[in-house]
């Protein structure tokens, strides 16, 4: 298929295409390269994180350095979901709040662990104390951001309740509301650090990103199926 | 003519972009640029020497950046306009100016809080400064995105009259390309690629700056085009709002 420019639709299709683009590429950085999934044990010493810092140093530097300019991805996958949230039957007030929530969680939840990371890798010679200082400042913000995602999954969860478009499928909607349950259970990694409430326990990480990795998926399959079934002349509300 | 908000926003980032490239030129850090060499002493003599003239000129930094806000609402207000499939880009724009804009606003606050106290342990200092730097420089994904929606969106526009001139589509397409080598000052120390370095710093910095004069002018047609547009629409509106207070 030729992708004629102004084909209609084109728009929606090349976002579309960069929505798994975009999390295969978050999957490589934070999983195969920089480690910060599974996340590294929050219970060690500061030589041990020294001397993780030490061993990941280039695939840390490779991976942020990518997450640097491929994080601009978040922006359009935001915009996708938006938009298909306007055609449905509700006010665009809760698509606005989709964006803005993730425009907000881009920083604190996705950032400022490359931030930390990369200042800790940045120079072999750093006081070892600073360095732990930036694995708890990364791994915190990353796993700990709680307030822009749980927002963000509330909007989605009730718009499509709402919708009378069924613009997406009622079980999205359900299942949108486990992600909210998991961003609840991750509220503990702030007091331990060990056991299933730590930042890499049983709870706060596993479960949640197993819940994630399943919402993602049918994401991105509902949003397929909303785009085919959308109407090339459709006018929606500004 | 008229003032209305478009127009106004316009002469915002003039004014405050005029207003930063004054605090620019006075920071004691970008000219040259501080090197990623620097060990950790020399950067806390930096810091003691220049104490007032980094806090002044970071000041003016943390409150004139996001005054350039309304200037990209503009551009993305044009995007809306245009004869795209959908908004999808508009939106996409938005998000990222949301986005990295607030990347700029925590770099001069981390400058800040390195200058509020010199006597601080040198290497914490230097760790502030790392942070400073690196976010100001490296993160250079949201403004990729935001001219690659720019262009796309350009691209699309199926009006006849075209909102944007289809170059303004392959300068900004340019322009996103030369922000992508400074992600790499998140990692090196040295050469071209370091903040202080001849693509990292200059060519980033010039090429978003040159970008948004181009823009400014290319901003004050499409007003004026959407002006005429609407007078031919509606004259009497027109005549009415030229005579009221």
């Amino acid at each position: 298929m030729t992708v004629a420019p102004r084909s209609p639709k084109a728009d929606l299709w090349v976002c579309w295409w960069l929505f798994p683009l975009f999390y295969t590429l978050f999957g490589v950085i934070f999983v195969v390269l920089t480690r910060v999934m599974p996340p590294p044990r929050p219970g060690v010493s500061v030589e041990q994180i020294n001397e993780f810092f030490d061993q990941h140093e280039t695939t840390i530097k490779i991976g942020f350095g990518m997450l640097m300019v491929f994080i601009g991805l978040a922006s359009v996958t935001n915009a996708l979901v938006a938009v298909q949230m306007k055609r449905m039957s509700v006010k665009p007030v809760f698509a606005y709040a989709y964006i803005t929530t993730l425009a907000v969680g881009a920083v604190p939840g996705c950032l400022f662990a490359a931030f930390a990371f990369v200042a800790a890798v940045f120079r072999p010679d750093r006081d070892p104390e600073l360095v732990a200082l930036l694995y708890d400042i990364g791994l915190l913000t990353f796993v700990g951001s709680l307030g822009c995602f749980t927002t963000n999954y509330l909007v989605l969860a009730i718009a499509i309740l709402l919708d009378e478009n069924e613009i997406f499928p009622r079980w999205v909607a359900y299942i949108t509301f486990w992600q909210i349950a998991t961003e609840l259970l991750a509220g503990p990694v702030f007091v331990f650090q060990k056991g299933a409430f730590a930042w890499n326990g049983a709870i706060s990480f596993w479960e949640g990103t197993l819940i994630f990795g399943v919402f993602l998926a049918c994401l991105i399959v509902v949003l397929r199926r909303a785009i085919e079934q959308q109407p090339v002349d459709e006018s929606v509300q500004a | 003519m008229r003032l209305n908000v478009q127009s106004l926003s316009l002469w915002l980032a003039a004014l405050f972009g005029a207003v930063m490239l004054v605090a620019f030129v006075a920071f004691p850090g970008f000219f040259p640029p501080m090197s990623p060499e620097d060990s950790a002493p020399e950067v806390a003599a930096f810091y003691a020497g220049n104490t007032t003239m980094i806090r002044a000129s970071m000041v003016v930094f943390n409150l004139c950046a996001v005054m350039l806000v309304p200037f990209f609402m503009v551009i993305v207000y044009q995007m809306k306009r245009m004869a795209t499939p959908t908004q999808v880009l508009a939106y996409g724009y938005l998000s990222a100016v949301a986005s990295g804009i607030t990347l700029f606003a925590i770099a001069d606050l981390f400058w800040l809080i390195a200058a509020f106290r010199p006597e601080r342990d040198p290497e914490q200092i230097q760790l502030l400064n790392d942070l400073a730097w690196i976010t100001f420089i490296a993160p250079v994904g949201m403004i990729v995105a935001q001219n690659l929606c720019l262009a796309a969106a350009v691209y699309l526009d199926a009006r006849p009259e075209p909102i944007f001139p289809r170059w303004v589509g392959h300068l900004s397409i340019a322009v996103g390309l030369a922000m992508v080598p400074s992600a790499a000052a998140s990692a090196v120390r040295t050469g071209p690629l370091a903040w202080d370095g001849a693509i990292s710093f200059w060519l980033r910095n010039g090429a978003y700056a040159a970008f948004m004069v181009v823009m400014f002018f290319v901003l004050r047609r499409a007003i004026a085009q959407e002006a005429a547009e609407e007078g031919a629409a509606a004259p009497e509106a027109a005549v009415l709002a030229d005579v009221g207070p």
